[in-house]
């Protein structure tokens, strides 16, 4: 059955239709098709030609003519849409025109670059030149690394490796400094917040030494469809941009289809659970033969799905080869092989957390299942995406979870359908991400006098700054590193603790086997001792977890049921750095706490019915964070107007809207920051709203939120008032299902009172 | 001024064994330039600076050591020139640890100045890793401290640590107090002076091995020697290694080295010598096994070698191991194909 037939049976299946609130259909999109540019290198086209591509589609042509005509570009492109050769083409003839010519491309993941080097060296095979590609990252063996600094026209890596490892070393890597022609900077939506800001100011560094070698690279960006794509790519660079949108890709019908759970208790309001639908649109999909896409948003339920789908297609042997899982922690070989399986047919069904939401190359299909809203219009679109054959139609359901978030996206399907995806931002001039890297350029060359760092705003106060500090020398119009350590090393770009725990497979006592890895962060939750912990569907139990060691020791074994554990997370006080407190007034402050998550019991939930078998505890230490905070202590009288659950509610609504509105004023992404309340807060002992960094040591956003305090609670105020919903949305104080009937107007009154506190 | 007594010693021919660069011919000790850094950190990445350069050479007086420390950054340029100068003077670099170190750092620093840095392409003689052949086994770690207190009988008392270095000099460059800097520079001259006592001791030792006193340094030399394809000379000192723990390795790394140049007699008298001594455990039995089989044709003489060996092995050991019990196992089966064979002969 192909995608339509099946449309048509599913609209025919009164049971089915009965669940489904919006059935949209988008039409067709012809190919629009432009001639090879003239300035591409006539030798391309044969190598074109031979892999059956004879002209290019409009963005594509677009883009080769602006880039080779020597213009920055970003190109906003939807998955399979043929972004790479945007880049590679123009690169590649630049290459084969001028031998010397060095491009770096940074992907944000390994494993992405891994992919784009695959099939760049298709290209290069079939053009018969001698161009060397090489990745170098963290994998790169050491004996490698030589060749590749030496040799390499075109060095594909990371950021993280781009500061720590690339930059500090310049000197090492001459050859790439003095000819290096392009920046390819791909998936650059992911480049938002702290990330974001963090490679901005990498790339203000890579420049400032292009300059020192005399070089002048243009900027290639690309990104998925998001709000801002020039604005980002502008402030990524620092520099003016030419977008190219006009995505000249053709794209098959695509049917999206809206689907919620049935009510199973009228009386109650419950619904069906989300898992046990998609268990079975999923299984369709299979039955039938379309390739299809499902993701959840945990890896535990992805899990879950996959053992559920892998049983319906068992052969008599128990393999089940054709669904597969797909997550973060599985093994690269792993991972590979899944995607292959998928380019070549010969996986149906896969499902996966976000980690395929990238542009890991893994072909278009047939069907895309979302299990839950993924939070953001931008993230569900580019989840969504992964379904869109250019000429077959091609099918989207989203399937809501009983979550009021995703309630009210089922409930109002175009706010979906036709809201524009998120902004990306991010903040450059931060100025603690702004001096971290500041050091790191002053170590990799010394600045002089009126030298500017990128667009960053007085670079010479930086300066001085770190020379009162003992950091930097100023002599003879020069500021020289004066410190015995190297900058690059204490500054991570990312958030997350790298450090990684391994699995290992003790079934066979004679070959112990490492199956997958796991962030610190999730193995409390996932590998927790007694943890029924599931990979690719099978089962295991975690035997023991030593947690100095990083590994988790397994053993396979054949349970009904799976487990679930409690996260906790508490806050703690552990220092005030300044303070308002006036009991007439808005008591505020700032300072430092501790963010504790503990886990400290697990649930045994029976697979199928998902009935509660029992309970285990879990005995682990706690993971800490220490980062900075800012928080609001509600005066007294104001929470007496109030009842218990008013209160709560009105407190929920404001933080729903801190979280939308502070990330747009502290220019950062809503994962940097966490918003909150706490109704007897063990900070102030009161109800109490926080603002804290989600970043270890934090990165200076919650004391900005504190300096722009009555900003920020206008903006929330503003934004409830105007809001045309009745009782609450997700775009506001968050949908009515969370925050009650009365939420909003309490969250108003609050806020207002908040505001005419004379002292704030 | 510096005397030393291993100086003439100091030859190509024994530097061409214990490294494989090639050096120039003929070479003149005088053109060897002994080079250490004092630096800014370990790092060594682009903001990591050499501000004091300590360069070695034998002179018609003795062992001339200059030092070139910079005052402040701007003196750079100036000190890198001096050293660039010294350098082009000379024929042959020596360092310790500068082929991953100092003449990298150099090289960068050169390059962050604009000065060109061709000249530390010069022949390269790397005194860490050589003594990490031959002192490893003895001394377990190679840093210049300890070889020069075990090997070169040396003592520092009031040596200034390396890493103290670096905030030596911020503190001068804060103070303009150039006393702080006296005790970094005397440990530098002495890094200096104790590579030419390193290298002359090592050429002494190359050319004389009958007076190496420690069986871990002879059976180093010997394998180092091997390695770099040095035959005869490996050979030469395999046989000197004394009776003791090392003898019995030594003489299976002698036998195996005449068996890959096709000497299997001379291979056997070493095996049956060892067995005599009873010394080697099994491996010189497994040796002789392998001859009588494929060599001599006498499958029933391997049967015997092979059934010592298990007899051998079937003694209690603490070392009961794995690898024993591979070898166990590949010994039996050794055993029950020759004697397979055997029976087959003699139907």
């Amino acid at each position: 059955m192909n995608v339509d037939q099946l449309a048509d049976v599913l609209r025919n299946d009164e049971d089915f239709m009965q669940n489904v609130v919006r059935w949209e259909e988008l039409p067709a999109q012809e190919a629009r098709y432009a001639a090879f540019p003239p300035q591409l290198d006539p030798r391309l086209i044969p190598v074109l030609e031979k892999r059956g591509i004879h002209s290019l589609y409009t963005h594509q042509a677009h883009a080769v003519r602006e880039i080779l005509d020597g213009h920055d570009v970003v190109v906003v492109t939807p998955t399979a849409s043929g972004k790479t050769m945007c880049y590679n083409l123009p690169i590649l003839s630049e290459i084969l025109r001028n031998p010397d010519t060095r491009a770096l491309y940074l992907f944000p993941t390994k494993a992405l670059s891994a992919d784009q080097v695959n099939e760049l060296y298709d290209l290069i095979q079939l053009s018969g030149a001698d161009i060397k590609t090489y990745t170098y990252d963290g994998d790169t063996p050491g004996a490698a690394r030589k060749a590749v600094r030496q040799a390499g026209h075109i060095v594909v890596t990371n950021p993280d490796m781009l500061h720590s490892g690339i930059l500090p070393h310049h000197t090492k890597w001459v050859k790439l400094f003095e000819n290096l022609k392009y920046i390819v900077i791909d998936e650059i939506h992911t480049y938002r917040g702290v990330f974001g800001s963090n490679l901005a100011n990498v790339l203000r560094r890579l420049i400032r030494l292009c300059d020192f070698y005399g070089s002048h690279p243009q900027f290639i960006l690309c990104s998925a469809t998001i709000a801002n794509p020039k604005e980002l790519a502008e402030t990524l660079t620092g520099r003016s941009i030419e977008l190219i949108d006009d995505n000249g890709a053709p794209m098959g019908k695509r049917h999206f289809v809206f689907y919620n759970p049935p009510v199973i208790n009228e009386q109650l309001g419950i619904r069906k659970g989300a898992m046990g639908e998609v268990r079975n649109i999923s299984g369709m999909l299979l039955k039938n033969g379309i390739q299809a896409i499902t993701f959840a948003r945990s890896r535990l339920v992805v899990e879950v799905l996959t053992r559920y789908l892998k049983d319906m297609v068992r052969d008599p042997l128990g393999n089940a080869g054709r669904v597969r899982g797909y997550r973060g922690g599985y093994l690269p070989t792993t991972r590979h092989e899944i995607e292959r399986g998928l380019r070549e047919g010969r996986v149906d069904a896969v499902i996966s957390t976000n980690a395929l939401e990238l542009g890991i190359d893994i072909g278009a299909l047939d069907a895309c299942v979302l299990c839950g809203y993924p939070g953001t219009i931008a993230s569900a679109w580019q989840q969504a995406g992964r379904a869109g054959r250019r000429k077959a139609s091609s099918i989207v359901f989203f399937v809501a979870n009983s979550s009021a978030l995703d309630q009210y996206i089922v409930a109002h399907p175009d706010y979906f359908l036709h809201r524009s995806p998120e902004n990306a931002l991010l903040n450059p001039d931060n100025i603690y991400i702004l001096l971290s890297h500041f050091k790191c350029a002053a170590y990799e060359l010394p600045f002089e006098d009126g030298d500017a760092f990128g667009n960053a705003p007085s670079p010479d106060m930086l300066m001085e700054y770190l020379t009162d500090s003992n950091i930097l020398r100023h002599v003879g119009g020069r500021y020289h590193w004066m410190a015995d350590d190297f900058p690059a090393s204490s500054l991570s770009l990312r958030s997350a603790a790298e450090e990684n725990f391994a699995i290992i497979d003790i079934t066979d006592p004679a070959r112990h086997k490492v199956v997958g890895e796991m962030d610190r962060f999730t193995v409390p939750m996932l590998l927790h001792e007694n943890a029924i912990y599931m990979h690719e569907g099978m089962q295991y139990q975690v035997e023991k977890l030593d947690f100095d060691a990083c590994k988790a020791f397994i053993r396979q074994v054949d349970v009904g049921y799976y487990t679930d554990a409690d996260l906790n997370i508490s806050l703690s006080l552990l220092d005030i750095e300044e303070e308002v407190n006036n009991p007439s007034g808005l008591s505020r402050a700032l300072g430092e706490i501790k963010v504790s998550a503990l886990v400290t019991m697990f649930k045994k939930i029976r697979f199928d019915t998902h009935e509660n078998l029992g309970f285990g505890h879990v005995r682990l230490p706690e993971t800490d964070m220490h980062t900075s905070a800012m928080w609001w202590k509600l005066p007294d009288d104001l929470c007496a107007s109030f009842d218990n659950d008013q209160l709560k509610d009105g407190m929920l609504g404001i933080a729903n809207l801190l979280r939308i509105v502070s990330p747009l004023y502290l220019m950062c992404s809503p994962q940097d920051i966490c918003v909150v309340y706490q109704v007897k807060s063990p900070i102030t002992d009161k109800p109490t709203l926080i603002i804290y960094d989600n970043y270890p040591g934090g990165v200076g956003l919650a004391q900005k939120a504190y300096s722009m305090q009555r900003l920020l609670l206008e903006k929330c105020l503003e934004i409830v008032t105007g809001c045309g919903c009745p009782h609450g949305c997700p775009s506001c104080v968050g949908p009515v299902g969370e925050v009650g009937l009365d939420g909003k107007q309490t969250a108003i009154l609050i806020l207002k009172d908040m505001l005419s506190r004379s002292d704030l | 001024m510096h005397e030393y007594p291993e100086i003439d010693a100091l030859a190509r021919r024994p530097l061409m064994l214990m490294q494989h660069e090639d050096l120039p011919d003929p070479l003149n000790p005088r053109h060897i330039l002994f080079l250490d850094t004092e630096t800014t950190g370990l790092g060594g990445g682009a903001g990591t600076v050499a501000f004091e350069i300590g360069v070695g050479r034998i002179t018609s007086q003795g062992f001339a050591v200059t030092q070139y420390v910079m005052r402040d950054y701007p003196e750079e340029r100036f000190m890198l020139e001096k050293v660039r100068q010294q350098i082009l003077d000379s024929e042959v670099l020596c360092t310790f640890n500068g082929r991953t170190f100092d003449i990298p750092l150099l090289r960068t620093r050169f390059l962050m100045n604009r000065i060109n840095a061709d000249c530390l392409d010069l022949p390269h003689i790397d005194l860490l890793p050589i003594s990490r052949r031959i002192y490893k086994l003895r001394l377990s770690q190679c840093r210049l401290s300890r070889i020069e207190s075990e090997v070169l009988g040396i003592s520092r008392p009031n040596d200034l640590p390396g890493s103290e270095a670096p905030e030596r000099f911020f503190r001068f460059l804060k103070t303009g107090e150039f006393s702080l800097l006296e005790e970094v520079l005397a440990h530098n001259e002495q890094d200096v002076a104790s590579m030419l006592l390193l290298l002359s001791h090592l050429c002494a030792q190359y050319t004389r091995p009958e007076q190496i006193s420690f069986q871990e340094d002879l059976f180093s030399m010997g394998a180092a020697l091997e390695k770099e394809h040095h035959t005869r000379e490996s050979r030469r000192v395999y046989r000197l290694v004394p009776s003791g723990r090392l003898h019995s390795p030594s003489q299976l790394r002698l036998a195996a080295s005449h068996r890959r140049d096709g000497q299997a007699e001379r291979a056997k008298e070493i095996y049956l010598d060892m067995i005599a001594r009873k010394e080697g455990g099994v491996e010189p039995y497994i040796a002789m096994a392998k001859y009588y089989e494929h060599k001599e044709g006498n499958p029933a003489l391997a049967l015997e070698m092979t059934r010592k060996a298990l007899i051998l092995l079937a003694e209690p050991s603490l070392l009961d191991s794995s690898t024993v019990q591979d070898t166990r196992n590949a010994l039996q089966y050794r055993y029950d194909r020759l004697q397979k064979r055997l029976t087959k002969k003699g139907i």
